[in-house]
């Protein structure tokens, strides 16, 4: 690690060149995902209808499915792919272990057993379903990081170690108890299994508000702590003497990553694998400086999984597959080449 | 309106005149009792309103599909779910995917005037706000295949036939049941997956097996759908059981492979019975072929009943 972070920094040409080239990508996958769908319609006719739902006057059924389906469902893909990349950056930086992704510290479980617990209980406790599925998978996913930072407190300090041990123990624990909730109730298996697996199916226009309500804080939030993080690599005592409070600084980090985490959950389902490896693949290709790392983190886990949920809803239509499936399928393989190919970041 | 110049006969100008004004309000109190009666709320506690009776009919549940074919409104039906194959023409019409993964675009495009589905999968919530008119319940036990029937036969203004139907087929399950009556109740038990799952009475298909005379060995303490006990099958010794998972490969061989289980007498007896993929259908999905599964139920056991 102390090797890597004081290596040469690269030229800026090309460090302005892999930017561009990520937003272009971002942009045409977008393009590609707003294309391509289950019902045929033409490129004229979706620039019609997108043209036509910002003036909120959408005319029949092909407008509807632009507007009201395909639409959000391609900027809710690509608003969870940056939350979860940029909240696996944030983590990864601050637990210094590359197998940390955002649901180490039981935001993934915590979500799970909430939205069981509504998709099971919310007609008969009224107060869950008040809250809905995606409010009670967010609230409890919020209460177990809480809860997992608390017993793992020692002094006013956050241990690293314990940490992660309290967030796997307590998250294996609500797997468990999501498990027992879901196959009480039988008839509700395949529904709570399919939000557990995640999908953007039924994506609406709330969810992406929801969502993009956490990121436009969060990605500039990120960029300015980019010199922390930097620090962060190098240990927690050398950053400490260079003048990071570094325990004040992974609470924030910690609370903010987690609150972004949990929301991509609560609107999109546990969706694996995202928050783990584009972090890792931009380390890889870019080296591990969070100036590059943040903004190109966003980009390509927004791409990645808008790609992915293409996928997902093309190979086998008209079903679908859950598009955690896709990522762990397709982003496997991918980051195992880049492995091979890429730099020593770690 | 000059009388005088009227050249039908006085009975009749009275007729018209007193009648016209009677029919119309008749006309109104007949449409508001219908009105009144063509209230639905589904199994999401959200009433449905219509505007006029639906044309274009989507179904994601198999039983829906039945129900509305059953209805004689299958030529109303435009797309499906994947698993909807009864009747056998429905197997024409565009296929939708599931209710939990529907593919939305070709729904809409579909441009339906009413949406059939279940409650859980989350398809209504995702459908109303475009717009759709959605139905989202599916029938749990014998009295909510009526009570859907009903419903589903008021969206689309086809109450008489519903009478007709429902009536016709508790008929045939009064019948098929009075054709049991005072016969010896086998124990039974109900295998839906190897976990092993089976059904409690208080389930459709418990009330089926207590139609057709048959002692379930589940008892209603564990639920509709509990996951039991192994120990809990070798102690009550089934006389007879029934795979519904006969299709995903288990057997009388499976079954009497299992520890402890080889000796029940339903092994021994030979009167293990592996259901056919149709006849798990028939047996799962509450629906119009009701009696139907009744009637297959008596059959089976009849042949093993002690």
């Amino acid at each position: 690690m102390q090797r890597t972070a004081v290596r040469a920094v690269p030229a800026p040409s090309p460090r302005w060149t892999v930017r561009t080239a990520s937003a272009v990508g971002l942009a045409a996958v977008v393009v590609a995902a707003l294309a391509v769908g289950s019902v045929a319609i033409t490129p004229g006719e979706v620039v019609g209808a997108i043209a036509r739902g910002l003036q909120g006057r959408l005319d029949g059924a092909m407008d509807v499915i632009v507007w009201q389906v395909r639409v959000p469902r391609v900027l809710l893909a690509a608003a969870t792919g940056a939350a979860l990349a940029l909240a696996g950056t944030a983590y990864q930086a601050v637990f210094r272990n590359p197998l940390a992704d955002p649901y180490l510290l039981g935001a993934a479980s915590g979500a799970g057993f909430g939205a069981a617990l509504a998709l099971v209980h919310g007609a008969t406790w009224a107060w869950l379903g008040l809250l809905g599925v995606g409010g009670a998978a967010f609230l409890v996913a919020v209460t177990t990081v809480v809860v997992v930072v608390l017993l793992a407190r020692r002094r006013g300090r956050l241990p690293i170690v314990s940490l992660i041990l309290a967030g796997v123990v307590l998250g294996s624990s609500l797997s468990a108890a999501t498990s027992f909730v879901m196959l009480a109730d039988r008839e509700r298996t395949a529904g709570v299994l399919a939000w557990l697996l995640g999908s953007f199916a039924f994506a609406g226009w709330r969810d992406v508000a929801i969502l993009a309500a956490c990121l436009v804080p969060a990605v500039p939030a990120a960029l300015a702590a980019r010199r922390a993080f930097d620090l962060l690599l190098v240990g927690e005592t050398s950053a400490r003497q260079l003048g990071l409070p570094v325990e004040r600084f992974k609470w924030t980090v910690v609370l903010g990553a987690t609150l972004l985490t949990a929301a991509a959950v609560s609107v999109a389902g546990v969706i694996g694998f995202v928050g783990l490896i584009v972090p890792h693949a931009v380390r890889l290709a870019v080296g591990p400086e969070h100036r590059e790392l943040v903004p190109l983190s966003v980009l390509w886990g927004a791409a990645f999984l808008v790609g992915a949920d293409l996928v997902a809803r093309t190979v086998l239509s008209p079903a679908e597959l859950p598009v955690g499936i896709v990522t762990a399928l397709v982003g496997g393989p991918f980051f195992l080449v880049l492995l091979r190919r890429g730099r020593e970041a770690w | 309106m000059k009388h005088a110049r009227d050249h039908r006969n006085p009975a009749a100008i009275l007729v018209s005149r007193a009648v016209a004004p009677v029919a119309i309000v008749l006309a109104i109190l007949a449409f508001g009792v219908a009105f009144a009666q063509g209230r639905v709320v589904d199994d999401l506690g959200r009433e449905i309103v219509l505007d006029a009776s639906p044309l274009r009919i989507v179904t994601m549940v198999p039983t829906h599909t039945e129900t509305v074919c059953a209805l004689g409104a299958c030529d109303r039906l435009v797309g499906v779910d994947s698993f909807s194959n009864v009747p056998a023409e429905v197997s024409r019409l565009p296929d939708l995917g599931s209710a939990f993964d529907a593919d939305l675009e070709a729904l809409i495009a579909l441009e339906p005037d009413l949406v059939l589905t279940d409650e859980y999968s989350g398809l209504a919530e995702a459908l109303v706000p475009l717009g759709i008119p959605v139905y989202a319940g599916t029938p749990q036990t014998v009295a909510e295949v009526w009570s859907t029937t009903e419903a589903l036969a008021t969206l689309l203004g086809l109450e008489s036939e519903a009478a007709l139907l429902i009536g016709r087929a508790q008929g045939r399950v009064e019948a098929l049941s009075a054709s049991v009556a005072g016969l010896p109740a086998p124990r039974v038990f109900v295998e839906l997956d190897a976990t092993p799952y089976s059904v409690g009475p208080g389930s459709y298909l418990g009330e089926l097996l207590t139609l057709a005379r048959a002692d379930n060995i589940v008892p209603g303490r564990l639920g509709d759908f509990p996951q039991v006990d192994p120990e809990l099958v070798v102690a009550e010794d089934p006389q007879v059981m029934i795979l519904l998972d006969a299709p995903f490969g288990e057997s009388a061989e499976t079954v009497a492979a299992r520890p402890g289980w080889g000796s029940l007498s339903a092994v021994r007896d030979g009167a293990v019975i592996e259901l056919d993929q149709a006849s798990v259908d028939l047996l799962t999905r509450a629906g119009p072929r009701l009696p139907d599964a009744l009637e297959l139920l008596i059959e089976l056991l009849r042949e093993v009943r002690p």
